[in-house]
C-alpha cells in the first residue's frame, strides 16, 4: 500500500466530468502528472481550464469521475480531504492575499492556524521563502502596499510556507500590468527549476516554451490535445488549436 | 529563446534613443497653501460663495447666541421652586435648580438612595475592567474582553438586584467576580513581568521547568484559589433586594442599551452566518426570524413581549416586566445587527473564501479568522449607528411603564415644586443622549482609522 502510495502520480484524473447547473464545463477529462512534471493549460476563455485545476484542490467539487492525489481520492471525509488538499498549493489571478494582515503574516498564516508551528520557527521558514521569492524586506508591509507584482509574489511565498508538493497557478500573470508580468514569471521559472510538480493555466505563451514538459490545450470542456511545447507549437495537429495559437502568438 | 519580453525591445536599425529626462516636481501655488489659501478657496472663491458662507456664519451666530442666552445668560440657578424661577426672569431663562433637584433621580431612577452605591460600584467595576483593553502592554486583551461581557452581567446583576441567593446563584455571581480578579492579576502580572497571571504563578512556585501538563495544572489550581477567594467574598456579601420597578433614569437605559448591545453583535454574527448557510433548513430559520423581527416596529414588538407573553406562559411562572423587555430589545436589535454583518460579508471577495480553504482551513477558522475581521472592519460605521440607534430607541420602554432617563425628565415637571418644568429637563437629557452618542460616534471614527493601517497605500 505504502508502496503503491510512493509510486503513485501526484495528480490523476480519470473521466472527470462537471456541471454548472445545467451547463456541462468538463468533460471526460483524462490526465496523468509525473512527479516534477510541469504542465501548462492553455485555451479561450470558457474552456473550462481554469475550473480544471480548481478541480484539483475541490474549490470546485465534481459530479463524476475520479481525482487522485499521490494515489489518495477525495471522498466524504472532509477531514481525509482537507488532508489531501494541503499537499497543493494554489495562486490565483486575484492574488488573494489577506489585507488585513502583513506580508508576513500572510506567509505565517496557514503554519501557525493548520500545522500549529511555534511563531518563531513560522517566521523563519516564511523570511526563507519571502527571500527566495526576493522581497524580504517588505514583509512588514500590507498587501495593499505592494505591487501587483510584489503581491503575486508574496502569493507564491504563502503558498510555498505550507511546503506542498504540487503547486496550481491559475492565470496568475492576467491580472498584472505588463511591466510586472516578467518578475512573477521568474520566480515561477526559479521554482520550476527545483523540481516541484505544477499545473499552470497561463497565456504567456514563452513560459510554456520555456519551462513546460507538456502543453495542454483544452476546447469547450474537453482536452482537445498535448504535446511537448516544441511540438505543440511547431506542428500542432488540430485546426482548433492551430486558430487559437495563430491569435496568441 | 523565451519571448516574454517586449517584441519592441530587439528592433534593430533604429536610429541612437534620446534619452528620456523627467520635468522635476515644482511647489504649489501659495495662494493655494495654509489656512489663509484654505479659506480663500472653500468659503470666498466667488461672490455668492462669500454671501453664502457670511450667511452660514450669522446662522449659527443668532442661533447659538439664542440658546446661551436662555441656558446661561438668564438663567436661576439657586430657587427652592419653579415660581421663584419665573419671578425672576420669567421664561427668558432657563430655571436649572428643578432639574439639579431631580438629578440623582434622572441618574439612578427611584433606586433607594442608600443603597445607590451599588450602581457606582458596579460601574466602577465596569470602567476598572476595560482599562487594560486599552494598555498597550496587557496581551490577554481577547480573553479580558471576552470575559467582560460575558461574565460582568453576573456580578452586575447581583449588585444591582440584590437579595436572597441558592447556592448557583451565588456559585455564578462568584465566578462574575473571580473573572474581574483575574483580568486584575493578568493585568498587573503583565504590565510588570510580560507574564500572563497563570504563567506568572507557575514561574513564582519555582515550576518553570516542568512538563505543559505540570504547568497547565499549576495554572489552573491557581485560578480555582482565585474562584475559591471570590466565593468565599460572595457569601460574605449581604445585599438587600431591589425591585426592578425602582429601577430608572440613565441607569435603566444604560442596562438595557447595553444589554442590547452586548447580546445583538454576536447574535446578528450568528444569523447572519446562518442566513447565509447552505443548509436550508437553517437559512428558511434564520430568514424568517430577521425578516419578521425587522418588519414589525420596536414598539409592537415591546407591547407584545409585555402583554401578550404572559398569556403564553404556564399559570404561575411570572417574567419580570424588565426583564422581558430586555428580551424583545435584544431580539429586534439582533436581527438588525444580522442585516448589517450579512452586508459586510457579501462584500468580501469569494477569492478570500479560496485562498483560505485553499490552504486547508475548515469553515469556521476561515470565517472566524479571515471573513469576520475584514466584514467587521468595513461595517464598524454602520455597527456603531446600530449600537447609537439601540441607545436612543430604548426610550420607547417608557410606553410600557418603565421608567427610562427619558420618562423621568417628563416626571420632572409633574413634581408640585416644579410643575409645568419641563424644558430644562429636555435640555439636560439630550446633553446626556449628545455626549454619550457622540463618544460612541467618535470612538468609532478612532477604531476605523486605527484599524486601516493596512489599507494605507
Amino acid at each position: 500500500m505504502n508502496e503503491a502510495v510512493a509510486e503513485a502520480p501526484p495528480i490523476e484524473l480519470i473521466g472527470l466530468n462537471k456541471w454548472f447547473g445545467a451547463f456541462h464545463v468538463l468533460k471526460d477529462i483524462d490526465l496523468r502528472v509525473r512527479e516534477g512534471e510541469r504542465i501548462v493549460v492553455c485555451g479561450p476563455s470558457g474552456s473550462g481550464k481554469s475550473t480544471m485545476i480548481r478541480c484539483i484542490n475541490q474549490l470546485e467539487t465534481h459530479q463524476e469521475g475520479t481525482i487522485r492525489i499521490h494515489g489518495r481520492s477525495y471522498g466524504r471525509d472532509a477531514r481525509e480531504n482537507d488532508a489531501i488538499r494541503r499537499e497543493i498549493g494554489m495562486v490565483f489571478q486575484s492574488f488573494n492575499l489577506f489585507p488585513h494582515l502583513t506580508v508576513l503574516e500572510n506567509c505565517t498564516f496557514a503554519l501557525t492556524w493548520v500545522r500549529h508551528m511555534p511563531k518563531q520557527e513560522a517566521e523563519d521558514l516564511a523570511m526563507s521563502f519571502l527571500a527566495r521569492v526576493r522581497i524580504p524586506e517588505q514583509a512588514g508591509k500590507y498587501p495593499l502596499q505592494l505591487s501587483g507584482g510584489q503581491q503575486q509574489r508574496v502569493a507564491i511565498a504563502r503558498a510555498l510556507c505550507a511546503r506542498p508538493r504540487i503547486m496550481l497557478f491559475d492565470e496568475p500573470t492576467s491580472s498584472l500590468d505588463p511591466e510586472m508580468i516578467n518578475e512573477v514569471l521568474d520566480t515561477m521559472v526559479e521554482l520550476a527549476e527545483s523540481g516541484m510538480t505544477m499545473v499552470v493555466v497561463t497565456h504567456e505563451m514563452g513560459f510554456a516554451r520555456k519551462v513546460a514538459d507538456r502543453v495542454i490545450f483544452m476546447d469547450q470542456g474537453e482536452i482537445v490535445e498535448e504535446a511537448p511545447p516544441e511540438a505543440f507549437f511547431a506542428a500542432p495537429r488540430y485546426d482548433r488549436t492551430r486558430l487559437f495559437l495563430s491569435q496568441v502568438l | 529563446m523565451a519571448n516574454t519580453s517586449s517584441p519592441l525591445a530587439d528592433s534593430s536599425g533604429l536610429p541612437p534613443a534620446e534619452i528620456f529626462k523627467p520635468k522635476p516636481a515644482r511647489a504649489a501655488p501659495a495662494s493655494t497653501l495654509g489656512i489663509q489659501g484654505w479659506i480663500r478657496q472653500n468659503m470666498f472663491s466667488s461672490i455668492p460663495s462669500a454671501v453664502v458662507t457670511l450667511l452660514g456664519l450669522w446662522i449659527v451666530y443668532a442661533f447659538l447666541d439664542a440658546i446661551l442666552t436662555w441656558a446661561v445668560g438668564n438663567a436661576v440657578w439657586e430657587a427652592s421652586n419653579r415660581r421663584e424661577c419665573l419671578d425672576q426672569v420669567g421664561r427668558s431663562g432657563a430655571c436649572w435648580p428643578g432639574v439639579a433637584a431631580w438629578i440623582p433621580n434622572l441618574i439612578y431612577g427611584l433606586y433607594p438612595k442608600d443603597q445607590v452605591w451599588r450602581i457606582n460600584l458596579a460601574a466602577l467595576v465596569l470602567l476598572v475592567w476595560a482599562v487594560p483593553l486599552w494598555l498597550p502592554r496587557v496581551r490577554s486583551k481577547v480573553q479580558i474582553g471576552l470575559s467582560l461581557v460575558l461574565l460582568f452581567p453576573l456580578l452586575a446583576s447581583y449588585l444591582f438586584l440584590g437579595g436572597e441567593k441558592g447556592a448557583i446563584w451565588s456559585a455564578l455571581i462568584a465566578l462574575g467576580f473571580a473573572a474581574f480578579l483575574w483580568a486584575l492579576l493578568t493585568t498587573a502580572t503583565e504590565m510588570t513581568t510580560g507574564l500572563s497571571f497563570t504563567r506568572f504563578v507557575v514561574g513564582a512556585l519555582g515550576a518553570t521547568g516542568r512538563s505543559e501538563e505540570a504547568s497547565r495544572r499549576i495554572g489552573f489550581a491557581a485560578l480555582l484559589v482565585v474562584y475559591a477567594v471570590s466565593l468565599l467574598a460572595v457569601q460574605a456579601m449581604a445585599l438587600s433586594f431591589v425591585q426592578t420597578r425602582l429601577w430608572g433614569g440613565l441607569f435603566l437605559t444604560t442596562v438595557i442599551s447595553g444589554i442590547g448591545i452586548a447580546v445583538s453583535l454576536p447574535a446578528g454574527i450568528v444569523l447572519a452566518l446562518a442566513r447565509r448557510s447552505r443548509m436550508p433548513l437553517i437559512s428558511l430559520l434564520a430568514t424568517a426570524f430577521i425578516e419578521l423581527f425587522r418588519s414589525v416596529p420596536l414598539i409592537t414588538i415591546l407591547f407584545m413581549f409585555n402583554t401578550m407573553l404572559p398569556l403564553f406562559l404556564p399559570v404561575g411562572v411570572e417574567v419580570n416586566q424588565l426583564l422581558r423587555a430586555i428580551v424583545a430589545v435584544c431580539l429586534f436589535a439582533a436581527a438588525y445587527m444580522a442585516e448589517v454583518v450579512r452586508g459586510g460579508l457579501q462584500a468580501i471577495p469569494r477569492g478570500q473564501y479560496e485562498a483560505a480553504s485553499a490552504m486547508g482551513l475548515g469553515f469556521w477558522q476561515a470565517t472566524g479568522l479571515v471573513i469576520m475581521p475584514q466584514a467587521l472592519k468595513i461595517m464598524i460605521p454602520t455597527i456603531v449607528g446600530n449600537f447609537i440607534g439601540l441607545f436612543k430607541d430604548t426610550t420607547l420602554v417608557s410606553i410600557i411603564g418603565l421608567f427610562d432617563l427619558l420618562s423621568m425628565a417628563r416626571a420632572v415637571g409633574e413634581d408640585t415644586r416644579w410643575l409645568g418644568l419641563f424644558l430644562e429637563p429636555f435640555f439636560f437629557v439630550t446633553m446626556i443622549y449628545f455626549v454619550a452618542c457622540f463618544g460612541m460616534s467618535q470612538y468609532s471614527l478612532n477604531l476605523e482609522q486605527r484599524l486601516s493601517a493596512g489599507e494605507r497605500r
